[in-house]
C-alpha cells in the first residue's frame, strides 16, 4: 500500500511540471504587458533623471528583449535564484524563507480552529435539518461570508485590543519589545516549544489569535456547510438504517460510520480552502501587519516589482500541486478503495 | 458536541484576557516607537529605487559633513535651509570668489567602530558621490560638484572643495540625504573589482559614525537603532533623548491610529487626513501640523500638448479651478494656500511657493477659451495615482463639475502608481496632479528642476528661454539684490504663462504620544528621531 501510495505521488508530481511551468511563463509576460515601468517607479527620488531610469533599468536587465529576459529568468530559477525585490532590497528567496513560515503558521493555525468549529457544526445542523440549530448555523456561515475579512479583523482588533484592552497591538508575530526565538522551523509556536520559552511561546500565540480567528470565520461556511451537505446524503444511506437496525450507539453511528464516510468531500474543500487561504489572506495580513507572503507579493504588484511577484506565484502553484497530492494520500486513509486505483 | 463549541469560544475568550509581557518602565520611556506604512528597502540611500523610508533613517544612522539648523514656525519647529551648521564638519570658510570652501573636521568624531574620522575618509565618500553609479551623481551636479580633482585633502583633518564657478548650492549639497559620509577603511575592505564602491555591502550593512547604529534590520518588518554614545555631530555636542529607535511597518492606517491612541507606539506620520480630527481630541495622543515649506500640490498641464499649448487655455483652466472647495474636501483646510493672492504680476517678495494670484472667476475662463478658439470647450483626462486617491479622488470631482460649467469634459482617469509614474516620465497625459518637494529649497532651484530642461520633474515639459536664461543667471549670482530680482522675473513669468498651477503645501501632520516632544519638519519628510525627547 505504500509503494502506491509512493508511485501515484510520484506520478502527481511528475505530471505536473507542464502546469508549473506555464505558470512561470504566463506571470512572465503577464507582469511584462502590465502598464508600470519598474525603472521608472524605482527612480522617483528627486533627482532621478532619464539617465538613472536606463541605469536602473539595465541594471534590473528590462533593457533585453523579453524572450531574452525568460530565457535569463527559467535558468535563474533552475539555479534556485528568484531575483531581488526592489520593494525590501533583498533577495526573494531570502524573503520568502522569513515570510512562508508567517503565512503557513497564520494559515494552519486558521484552519484548524476553522476545521474544529465548522465540523461539529455541520454534523449538528445534518442530524437536524431544517432545526433552529440548522438555521442559527446558516446564519452563522452566511455572516462568516459576507463581512469581508478586513472589516471582521477591524472589528475584532478594534473590540479585543481597542476597546477591552484583551488582545496585544495587532502588530507582526510577536511582541515588538519581546526577543523572536531562535530560527529553527520558522514557525514561532514550534520554535518556541523546542527551546522550551513557555513565555515566548504565550506571547507568539496571544498574538496569532485574533488573526487566526478572522481568517477561519471566514471559511467556516464552505467547510461547514460542505459537511452538512456530506453528512445529509450519507445518513440518509442503508448502511447507517442497518447500523441503527443492529442497535449500535449514536455516537458511534455518527462518528464511526456516517462522519468517515462523510468526510471526503470535505477534504476536498479543505485542500482547496488551504490553497486559497495561503495567497488570499492579504487583507489579514495588511490588517494585522502579519510579515507573510500575500502582502508581500501584493505590495510588489503595486510597485510592479517582477522577480516577488513572479515568484509568488510560482510558490502559490507548488504549495497547491503539493496540497491535492496531501489531499489525495488522505483520500487513501480515509477510503481504501482510492489507492488502490 | 454543542458543549465542546462553547467551551472552545470559552477558551479562546480567556487567551485572550492574558497578561502582557512585562516590559520595564524604564527602557520603554528610553525607547521611541515609530510606525509606519512604507518600507525601508537599503540601508545605503544613494542605492536607485531607496524609499524615503530609507532617507530617514540614513539621516540618523550616518553623517554628513553639514546640516540646516532649524526654526520655529509657530509653537512647532521646521528645517531652516538659510543656516547651516557643521556635523562633521567643525568649521568651514568660503574663499573671497566663492570658488573654493575650506572644510575642517572635527577630531574628536569616530566611526561606529571606534576608529577615528579622517580627511580621506571624506574624500573616498565625496569621490564615490560623483563617481559611482548611484542616485548621488545627479544631485551633486545641481551644485556643480561634479569631479573628483574637485577635492583635495589639505592635511588630515582638512578638506578643500573647489568649484569652476561660484555655485550658490555647493554647501547645501553637502546637508542633503545623498552626501553621507562613509567609513572608508571599512567600505574599502568589501569593496569587489566589479563593485569599487562597496554599494552591494552597503546595501544591507553600514560604515557610519551616525547618532544610532543600527542594530537589527528586516526589511518590511522592522529595524532596531540604538544610540550611539560617543556621537559628536549634534547641535552643541549633546547626545539624542532616545536610546533605542523601534522602527516598525504596519501596513493599516486604521491600526497605526490605534497604535497611537492606546499608547503603544510613540510616533506616526502618515495617518489618514480624515483622522486628524478624532486624533487632535484624543487623550493619548497629540497632532503637530506643520506646512510642507519646500514642496506642493499642482494641477499639470501639458505644454505640448494641444490644447494646451495655448497659454490662454491654460489661464482659462485655472481661472476655472473651485480652490476653495478643493482645498476644503481634499485636505480639510490643512495647509497653506497657494492661490488667492492679491498681488497682480509682480509678486512682494522673491521667495517661492508663494501664493499665485489665481481666483476662481468662470465668466473669466469662458472668455479666455473664446479667445483661444474654443468657445464651445473642448474634451480632456484628467488623472491621479491611486496612492493619492484620498485627497485626489474628491478633488477630481469638483474639477469634473466646474470644468464641465465652462464647457471643458473632463474624463477622470485613477492609475496605479507605477504606471502613472512611467506617463508622467514620458509626459503623456494632458491634465493630471501631483505633489512635489524639493531638497533645497531656494527659488532659483525650484524653477531649475521643475520648469527647465527636457526631465523628468519638468511637469508641464514647458520650454522657456527666458526661463532658462534666468535660472542660469541666477544659479552663479553672488549679488544678492540681482539674484532676488532674477527670482521675482521668474516668478512673473510662471504667473503670465501658467505652465502648472499651484495649488497648495499641504500639512506635513505627525502624530505622537502627548510625552514626546521636539518634532521638526524636515526636508526629507521624514521623522528626524535625533531631535526628539520625552518630557
Amino acid at each position: 500500500m505504500l509503494a502506491g501510495i509512493l508511485r501515484r505521488v510520484g506520478r502527481r508530481l511528475f505530471a505536473s511540471i507542464p502546469a508549473l511551468f506555464g505558470v512561470v511563463v504566463v506571470t512572465f509576460t503577464l507582469m511584462r504587458v502590465l502598464p508600470g515601468d519598474p525603472a521608472v517607479f524605482f527612480a522617483s527620488g528627486p533627482s532621478a533623471g532619464k539617465e538613472e531610469i536606463e541605469e536602473l533599468r539595465r541594471s534590473m536587465g528590462l533593457d533585453k528583449p523579453i524572450p531574452v529576459q525568460l530565457f535569463r529568468y527559467l535558468g535563474e530559477i533552475a539555479r534556485g535564484d528568484l531575483g531581488r525585490s526592489m520593494t525590501t532590497g533583498q533577495p526573494v528567496v531570502l524573503d520568502i524563507q522569513r515570510r512562508l513560515p508567517a503565512s503557513l503558521e497564520l494559515t494552519c493555525t486558521a484552519l484548524i480552529i476553522a476545521l474544529l468549529l465548522s465540523v461539529p457544526l455541520g454534523v449538528l445542523a445534518a442530524l437536524r435539518p431544517g432545526s433552529a440549530v440548522d438555521h442559527a448555523v446558516r446564519m452563522l456561515c452566511t455572516l462568516g461570508v459576507c463581512v469581508p475579512t478586513f472589516v471582521s479583523g477591524l472589528l475584532l482588533i478594534y473590540a479585543f485590543y481597542y476597546l477591552l484592552g484583551w488582545a496585544p497591538d495587532p502588530t507582526a508575530r510577536i511582541d515588538i519589545f519581546a526577543s523572536t526565538p531562535p530560527e529553527i522551523t520558522g514557525f514561532y509556536l514550534i520554535d518556541f516549544a523546542l527551546v522550551g520559552d513557555a513565555e515566548g511561546w504565550w506571547a507568539a500565540f496571544r498574538q496569532l489569535v485574533l488573526p487566526a480567528f478572522t481568517m477561519a470565520l471566514f471559511v467556516l461556511a464552505p467547510l461547514a456547510r460542505m459537511t452538512r451537505a456530506s453528512m445529509l446524503a450519507v445518513l440518509g444511506s442503508d448502511f447507517i438504517r442497518t447500523a441503527h437496525a443492529m442497535g449500535l450507539s449514536r455516537l458511534r453511528i455518527i462518528v464511526a460510520y456516517a462522519l468517515r464516510n462523510a468526510l471526503l468531500p470535505v477534504l476536498t474543500i479543505t485542500g482547496i480552502v488551504f490553497s486559497t487561504m495561503l495567497g488570499a489572506n492579504v487583507l489579514v495580513e495588511k490588517v494585522f501587519s502579519w510579515p507573510g507572503v500575500a502582502s508581500y507579493a501584493l505590495d510588489a504588484l503595486l510597485a510592479s516589482d517582477y522577480a516577488p511577484v513572479q515568484a509568488f506565484v510560482l510558490l502559490m502553484a507548488l504549495i497547491f500541486v503539493l496540497v491535492n497530492v496531501a489531499i489525495d494520500v488522505l483520500y487513501g486513509i480515509a477510503d481504501p478503495r482510492v489507492s488502490v486505483a | 458536541m454543542r458543549r465542546r463549541v462553547l467551551l472552545q469560544g470559552a477558551a479562546g475568550a480567556a487567551l485572550l484576557a492574558g497578561a502582557s509581557g512585562p516590559v520595564s518602565a524604564q527602557s520603554r520611556a528610553e525607547t521611541l516607537r515609530y510606525v509606519t506604512g512604507a518600507t525601508i528597502n537599503t540601508l545605503d540611500t544613494t542605492m536607485p529605487g531607496a524609499t524615503r523610508e530609507s532617507f530617514g533613517l540614513s539621516m540618523c544612522v550616518y553623517d554628513r559633513l553639514f546640516a540646516f539648523g532649524r526654526k520655529k514656525i509657530g509653537d512647532n519647529w521646521a528645517f531652516d535651509p538659510d543656516t547651516i551648521r557643521g556635523e562633521l564638519a567643525k568649521s568651514y570658510s568660503i574663499s573671497p570668489d566663492s570658488k573654493v570652501i575650506t572644510i575642517t573636521l572635527r577630531t574628536d568624531a569616530t566611526w561606529h567602530d571606534g576608529t577615528p574620522v579622517t580627511a580621506e575618509d571624506v574624500k573616498w565618500s565625496l569621490d564615490r558621490h560623483v563617481l559611482a553609479k548611484s542616485l548621488a551623481p545627479p544631485q551633486l551636479s545641481t551644485g556643480s560638484l561634479t569631479r573628483a580633482d574637485q577635492f583635495k585633502i589639505v592635511d588630515p583633518h582638512t578638506v578643500t572643495v573647489t568649484l569652476d564657478k561660484p555655485d550658490r548650492l555647493a554647501l547645501a549639497n553637502l546637508c542633503v540625504c545623498y552626501t553621507v559620509m562613509y567609513n572608508s577603511k571599512l567600505a574599502k575592505q568589501h569593496a569587489t573589482a566589479d563593485d569599487p564602491w562597496a554599494m552591494e555591502w552597503m546595501k544591507t550593512n553600514t560604515a557610519a559614525s551616525g547618532a544610532y547604529i543600527v542594530e537589527s534590520h528586516k526589511p518590511g518588518e522592522s529595524t532596531v537603532l540604538r544610540r550611539n554614545e560617543k556621537w559628536v555631530g549634534g547641535p552643541d555636542g549633546k547626545l539624542p533623548n532616545f536610546k533605542r529607535i523601534i522602527i516598525q511597518t504596519v501596513p493599516e492606517p486604521a491600526t497605526r491610529a490605534n497604535l497611537i491612541e492606546r499608547g503603544d507606539a510613540d510616533l506616526a506620520i502618515d495617518l489618514a487626513a480624515s483622522d486628524m480630527p478624532t486624533m487632535e481630541k484624543s487623550a493619548k495622543a497629540k497632532v503637530v501640523s506643520i506646512p510642507q515649506t519646500n514642496g506642493f500640490t499642482h494641477i499639470t498641464m501639458n505644454t505640448t500638448m494641444a490644447p494646451f499649448d495655448n497659454p490662454k487655455v491654460r489661464k482659462a483652466v485655472a481661472a476655472a479651478l473651485p480652490y476653495d472647495d478643493m482645498f476644503k474636501a481634499a485636505l480639510f483646510s490643512r495647509g497653506t494656500k497657494l492661490y488667492d493672492a492679491s498681488w497682480s504680476t509682480t509678486p512682494p517678495d522673491a521667495s517661492f511657493p508663494q501664493a499665485i494670484p489665481n481666483k476662481t472667476d468662470p465668466a473669466l475662463a469662458k472668455k479666455l477659451l473664446a479667445e483661444a478658439g474654443f468657445p464651445n470647450g473642448f474634451s480632456t483626462t484628467f488623472a491621479f495615482t491611486t496612492g493619492q486617491a484620498a485627497t485626489a479622488e474628491p478633488m477630481a470631482a469638483l474639477l469634473k463639475e466646474a470644468l464641465g460649467k465652462v464647457g471643458i469634459q473632463v474624463e477622470i482617469q485613477k492609475k496605479p502608481d507605477a504606471e502613472f509614474n512611467t506617463l508622467e516620465s514620458d509626459k503623456k497625459m494632458p491634465l493630471y496632479t501631483d505633489g512635489a518637494t524639493a531638497w533645497l529649497p531656494y527659488t532659483y532651484y525650484y524653477f531649475y528642476l521643475y520648469f527647465t530642461r527636457d526631465q523628468r520633474w519638468n511637469f508641464a515639459s514647458w520650454k522657456s528661454t527666458k526661463m532658462e536664461d534666468l535660472t542660469l543667471d541666477a544659479r552663479y549670482q553672488t549679488d544678492k539684490a540681482k539674484y532676488d530680482g532674477d527670482c521675482k522675473q521668474m516668478i512673473e513669468l510662471f504667473t503670465a504663462e501658467t505652465p502648472l498651477v499651484m495649488l497648495w503645501q499641504p500639512n506635513h501632520d505627525a502624530v505622537m504620544a502627548k510625552s514626546v516632544d521636539g518634532y521638526t519638519y524636515q526636508f526629507y519628510r521624514q521623522a528626524d528621531f535625533r531631535v526628539l525627547s520625552r518630557v
